[in-house]
């Protein structure tokens, strides 16, 4: 009687013991599968706040070059209106002027379109001369488009 | 003897499976997308080209003038109107060209410098 209940006993200790490294085991599991949560989360946190900022860079990006583009219209607005002008300035008839001073008008359309011609090329990316750059007078500039041909220039009227 | 035999044989046999199976790591490597990186087109070089006026008053003189320098005595004519109006539309030819060139810098500078690459 005695030795069954030693053995119930003991048997019950070492469940207790087994039980309680099993718990041990398990809690020591759980840590590190926290842990690894815990690392996780942090990376993720960063990686948020990484794509936030590039959010942010490429919000400004694109603003900047909106703004960019809107301001290049602006200018060729200006410049057709200048062409008008050039035209039609004051009831101006450059078909009387032509026939009043042709050699003079025939210099001016030469010169205009000789102008002209240049803006084509650098509008389609030639690289800018010393002069162009340099030039802040109006004699100095190219008439036709002084935007893309003098970005030195300020219109005045 | 023979119990001995059997356990060895049983150790040797289970052996392999001592340690487990390795697990199979998988990483996933982001490859950026390969860069398109065409060179910009050739800025043009257009030919000069002379304009003449001609009047009634001057005509002859510009007709002769042509067949001394060595000229066929013939001009593609337009009136006052239509120059000016051919003035205005090269005007937008170039306007347009030069958006464009703008627009594809644009895109290049935004997909193809190295912090929006990927």
């Amino acid at each position: 009687m005695f030795g069954q209940l030693r053995m119930i006993i003991t048997l019950i200790m070492i469940m207790g013991i087994a039980g309680a490294g099993m718990y041990v085991f398990k809690l020591r599991a759980d840590n590190a599968v926290l842990k690894s949560n815990q690392l996780k989360l942090e990376q993720s946190i960063e990686s948020q706040t990484k794509l936030l900022e590039q959010q942010k860079k490429d919000f400004d990006a694109i603003l900047e070059s909106n703004k960019k583009l809107n301001n290049l219209i602006q200018t060729f607005k200006q410049d057709l209106d200048d062409l008008d002008k050039r035209f039609n300035k004051k009831k101006r008839d450059v078909g009387k002027l032509a026939i009043a001073r042709t050699k003079a008008i025939e210099r001016i359309i030469n010169k205009g379109a000789e102008n002209a011609q240049r803006c084509v090329e650098l509008a389609s990316g030639a690289e800018h001369t010393e002069e162009e750059l340099k030039a802040t007078k109006r004699s100095e500039i190219n008439p036709e488009c002084p935007a893309l041909a003098n970005p030195g220039y300020v219109h005045y009227e | 003897m023979s119990k001995i035999i059997a356990l060895v044989l049983i150790v040797f046999l289970t052996g392999c499976s001592i340690g487990g199976e390795k697990k199979i790591k998988i990483f996933s490597v982001e490859e950026p997308r390969q860069k398109l990186d065409y060179p910009m087109p050739t800025a043009l070089e257009l030919e000069q080209l002379k304009w003449i006026v001609i009047t009634s008053a001057n005509a002859e003189e510009v007709f002769k003038k042509m067949e001394e320098q060595g000229l066929d005595p013939v001009l593609f004519g337009l009136s006052d109107k239509d120059f000016e109006l051919l003035a205005k539309n090269f005007a937008q030819i170039r306007q347009k060209l030069q958006e464009t060139t703008n627009l594809l810098e644009e895109y290049k500078k935004y997909y193809e410098t190295d912090e929006n690459s990927n």
